[in-house]
């Protein structure tokens, strides 16, 4: 099951990015392949596939979903098909601009007042936006939103967490609402901007809510017993009543979930004749007149489907990129576009560990690996080596950066430095340490199930055999390797992170010292006080410049100290039917779905 | 016999009983934890890690669950509250998103039951008269290509066979005779007539049907047709035929009657075999089953979800082993019912 993996995961994904970003195709897991950068622009400016005209309003979109989305409350739902489908149906405050990667304003008339001491956001909200029940938008059901978000027995855990730092929301007027913070952090914009106002009346018509504030309900235990329970009764109802009918402010919406979504099957989203801003694709307006979910849980099937055009847009797996989709016929019909992912692939070595404590034998380990090797076998040549954990597609990446060059000869050298010699004989390398003669050994492990982790483990045991040591690999269950890392009881492992060009990095979490303690997200253990300097600084940088300057020279140690040995950025490949006009990539973005339409006569459904 | 079936019902209350509280021990015992999943820090975080100023917070969050959830008690205790209150009719919650278990498996019965019905149905309709065949024609060609067949289909693995099927008479590149998923057209609207609705239907099933059905036949028509060799060879048979009695009549009424009667213990797999659902054809075919449902109930350690199923299978299993027995009962006077006999 996807979400089981770290870096198929879309749970740990920042509501932030998540909802800013899934109006487009290209938000997907790579391992599903619909990422990435255009392969013919990387200058970065967007590709577009067809010649444009007048945009005219009609016809469906017909999109695959893995499975049935299951719960469609916007807050409790946390799975990444029912974001997709959500995503339609409740825009945020603030977007994303995919040409320039700014933040610019959507159900917030303009971008948020921001305090001197960076603690206190207004966000006024544009005029004559309304529900999909006619009903208009106002400071009360952003104020709702974090009520709902912040209180604890809402079953929203994983997005609860987001907004730690939301210590007040009040509605100043019906077009004002202020935040209060209670931590400066330069992201604060952009998990704020990604608040999607929920309709209050719908959602707790009994106003059980009422007089209970965020503040309140951060500080739960002491709350009076009166409103407490009335919080109970909203919390019963909210986490119960509204799996399958949700209602917000987008441009589609989900008529009658008796007619409309057939579980298992599929989910058809309408477009609202009365939205707030009809025609206007920068506000998320979009062409067509269905958006049609289709649930098809087998790749082979959905490839298949999308031959016969049952489908519209399709992600490829790398085998079907290159065997199945080459045809003249294919070709004619459906338009390919391949893309980098934000997601990287890497080895952590557990510096808890005395071997890997040594910088040159990291290093040594890096030169052994050949990652272009990797990216050919393993990944059918659809992704690209990467030296940092930063996705290149954004400012922050370290362009100096030259590929770690596989070097066998130089990692030799370095494991003698470092004193690891064949003194006995045995083919293995060793070294003695506090009196004890050690042999270079280690175990390399990965989550079960995960086939492409398998692959590169089994590849680069090889390649470490080759100069003398003795590496093995091992696929654990899911659950155990978690134990291992938290435990740091383990030597090294193959996984992944995932990524996004929509918002900037934080490394923090998972490079920062203080991290690295049992559940944190340092669990390789690497230590490294001017790391721990920039990554403090940058959280409370809000100029982009500085930050920039702060982040290459954190890329320039992890690079020089390899505390992982990084390896590839997977390419996604998506097909989609050409009678979709519109259709434009952005680097590392994907295609906003909203822009695509159909010419008249070529329109396929009523 | 009033006795015995008395007997066998309330025999049945603490076989189930036990059934269920060793899959529910066990399945708790087992490594992986619901909350857990939905609630990991580090390593599962995702995109960027979490936050360990939040971890506290998170674990806070963990252990609220698990108290609302009833996982910190322990496994005899989260038993018997589960069993209370199966017995006043609640499967409870599922934990994965809060909905009733029962919604969730309703939605999910119908095709779920259609589909093996059918599949049972067709089942036994070729394979019975194909054994009785192969029984009467011993070693003709017929006999030996039938069973050459159908163990021939009993070996194909399935995942195979239906990835086969969907890519070259599933559109594609090939025929596009069959639709390659989902049970409903595109175009399928719920107002649309009933025969318009179920031809819809059937013309979705019959490709998940035909994998359901096609690995059966080995077993069933081999079953039937050692049944009929073991009573030609009784002497009835033979006073049978020696009475003067026609071929016909000698294999239908006399030879088929009793050849049927251990038929009837197989009866018993099928009531639980009709809620029962293949992952694997479901997946293939992007059917919303049964089968679906339980599996990935397991993955998300969805408790409530995978005991209800594991219960509601472990219910028709007995009720079907407890009627099959009755059956034979009545149709084979010779067997008896417990004490009644020595």
């Amino acid at each position: 099951m996807g979400g089981l993996d770290v870096s198929r995961s879309g749970r740990g994904v920042a509501v932030a990015l998540a909802l800013i970003l899934l109006l487009c195709v290209a938000c997907g897991d790579p391992e599903q392949g619909e990422t990435g950068t255009p392969a013919g622009s990387a200058d970065g400016t967007p590709t577009v596939g067809q010649a444009e005209g007048t945009p005219v309003r009609g016809d469906w979109l017909v999109l695959q979903m893995l499975s049935d989305p299951e719960n469609l409350n916007p807050l409790t739902s946390n799975d990444a098909g029912a974001s997709r489908v959500l995503s339609w149906l409740f825009p945020a405050l603030i977007q994303l601009d995919y040409e320039t990667l700014e933040q610019k304003p959507l159900l917030a008339r303009a971008l948020p007042e921001v305090s001197e001491d960076h603690l206190t956001y207004t966000y006024r909200l544009r005029e004559g936006v309304t529900f999909s029940d006619g009903t208009p938008v106002t400071a009360e059901d952003v104020v709702f939103y974090l009520k709902a978000v912040r209180h604890p027995l809402v079953n929203a855990p994983h997005a609860r967490n987001y907004f730690n730092s939301v210590a007040d929301a009040t509605a100043v007027d019906p077009q004002t609402v202020r935040l209060d913070l209670a931590e400066v952090y330069f992201r604060n914009d952009y998990t704020l901007g990604s608040i999607n106002p929920l309709p209050r009346h719908y959602y707790d018509p009994e106003n059980l809510l009422e007089g209970i504030s965020v503040a309140d309900l951060n500080g739960w235990d002491g709350l009076d017993p009166e409103p407490k329970e009335k919080a109970r009764r909203f919390a019963k109802h909210f986490n119960e009543d509204f799996q399958r009918r949700p209602m917000g402010p987008g441009a589609y919406r989900l008529e009658d979930p008796d007619r409309d979504w057939i579980t298992g099957e599929r989910v058809v989203l309408r477009h609202r004749d009365d939205y707030w801003a009809q025609d206007q694709t920068d506000l998320e307006d979009g062409w067509v007149d269905r958006l049609l979910f289709r649930v098809i849980n087998d790749r082979e099937a959905a490839l298949v489907a999308f031959k016969s055009g049952n489908l519209d847009v399709l992600s490829l797996s790398p085998i079907q990129h290159h065997k199945q989709t080459g045809s003249a016929r294919f070709r004619e019909r459906a338009g390919k576009h391949r893309e980098l992912s934000g997601s990287f692939t890497y080895i952590g070595w557990n510096q808890k560990r005395t071997v890997f404590q040594d910088r040159r034998v990291r290093q040594a380990l890096s030169h052994l690996v050949d990652k272009q090797n990797i990216v050919d076998k393993v990944m059918l040549g659809l992704a690209e080596p990467v030296e940092s954990p930063i996705f290149r597609k954004r400012p922050e990446y370290n362009q100096a950066l030259e590929p770690w060059p596989h070097d066998p000869k130089r990692a030799r050298e370095l494991l003698k430095e470092a004193g690891w010699t064949d003194s006995d004989g045995d083919g293995i390398l060793d070294k003695e340490i506090d009196g004890q003669r050690l042999p270079l050994r280690f175990e390399l492990i990965s989550n079960a199930g995960n086939d492409e982790r398998k692959k590169v483990g089994l590849v680069v045991i090889d390649h470490f055999k080759k100069v003398g040591i003795d590496a093995s690999f091992r696929s654990v269950d899911w659950s155990i390797l978690l134990e291992k890392a938290k435990g740091f009881d383990y030597d090294a492992v193959v996984l992944g992170w995932t990524g996004t060009a929509a918002i900037p990095p934080d490394a923090y979490q998972i490079w920062h010292s203080s991290q690295a303690i049992a559940g944190g997200s340092n669990f390789i253990a690497f230590k490294s006080e001017e790391v721990d300097r920039i990554l403090e600084d940058y959280r409370v940088e809000f100029d982009a410049a500085k930050r920039k300057v702060l982040y290459d020279r954190f890329q320039e140690i992890l690079y020089q100290e390899q505390p992982y040995t990084f390896l590839y950025a997977p390419e996604g490949v998506t097909a989609w039917d050409r009678r979709f006009h519109g259709v434009t990539w952005y680097p590392g973005l994907g295609s906003r779905l909203n822009e695509w339409w159909v010419p008249g006569p070529d329109q396929k459904y009523p | 016999m009033l006795q015995y079936i008395v007997r066998r019902v309330l025999l049945l209350v603490p076989t189930f009983i036990g059934v269920t509280f060793l899959a529910f021990a066990i399945m708790l015992a087992a490594p992986g934890d619901p909350v857990e999943l939905f609630l990991s820090g580090g390593l599962a975080a995702g995109t960027e890690g979490v936050n360990t100023e939040r971890l506290a917070e998170i674990e806070e969050e963990k252990e609220r669950l698990r108290h609302e959830l009833g996982l910190d008690r322990s496994i005899p205790v989260q038993y018997g509250m589960w069993f209370s209150r199966l017995v006043r009719g609640d499967l409870g919650d599922s934990i994965k998103d809060r909905q009733p278990v029962w919604n969730k498996i309703r939605d999910r019965l119908p095709v779920t039951i259609v589909l093996n019905t059918l599949a049972i149905l067709i089942t036994y309709l070729i394979a019975i008269p194909l054994g009785i065949y192969s029984a009467v024609r011993t070693g003709s060609w017929l006999d030996q290509a039938s069973t050459l067949a159908v163990f021939m289909l009993y070996s194909l693995p399935v995942f195979w066979v239906g990835t086969l099927i969907i890519i070259f008479f599933c559109g594609g590149d090939f025929f596009a005779w069959f639709p390659p998923a989902g049970l409903h057209s595109l175009a399928y609207e719920p107002d649309w007539p009933w025969w318009q609705s179920a031809g819809d239907y059937l013309y979705h099933l019959a490709m998940p049907l035909l994998c359901t059905t096609y690995g059966a036949f080995a077993a069933l028509s081999r079953f039937m047709r050692s049944s009929m060799l073991e009573n030609a060879r009784q002497d009835y048979i033979r006073t049978a035929r020696a009475k003067g009695l026609s071929e016909p009549v000698v294999i239908l009424k006399h030879m088929l009657r009793n050849s049927l009667i251990p038929v009837i213990t197989i009866l018993a797999g099928l009531l639980p075999a009709l809620i029962g659902g293949s992952v694997i054809i479901e997946t293939i075919f992007s059917i919303p089953g049964i089968g679906q449902l339980g599996y990935q109930s397991v993955l998300a350690r969805d408790y409530p979800v995978v005991l209800a199923l594991f219960a509601a299978s472990t219910f028709l299993t007995l009720l079907g082993i407890l009627l099959s027995d009755i059956a034979l009962a009545v149709v084979d006077p010779r067997i008896s019912f417990g004490r009644a006999s020595r």
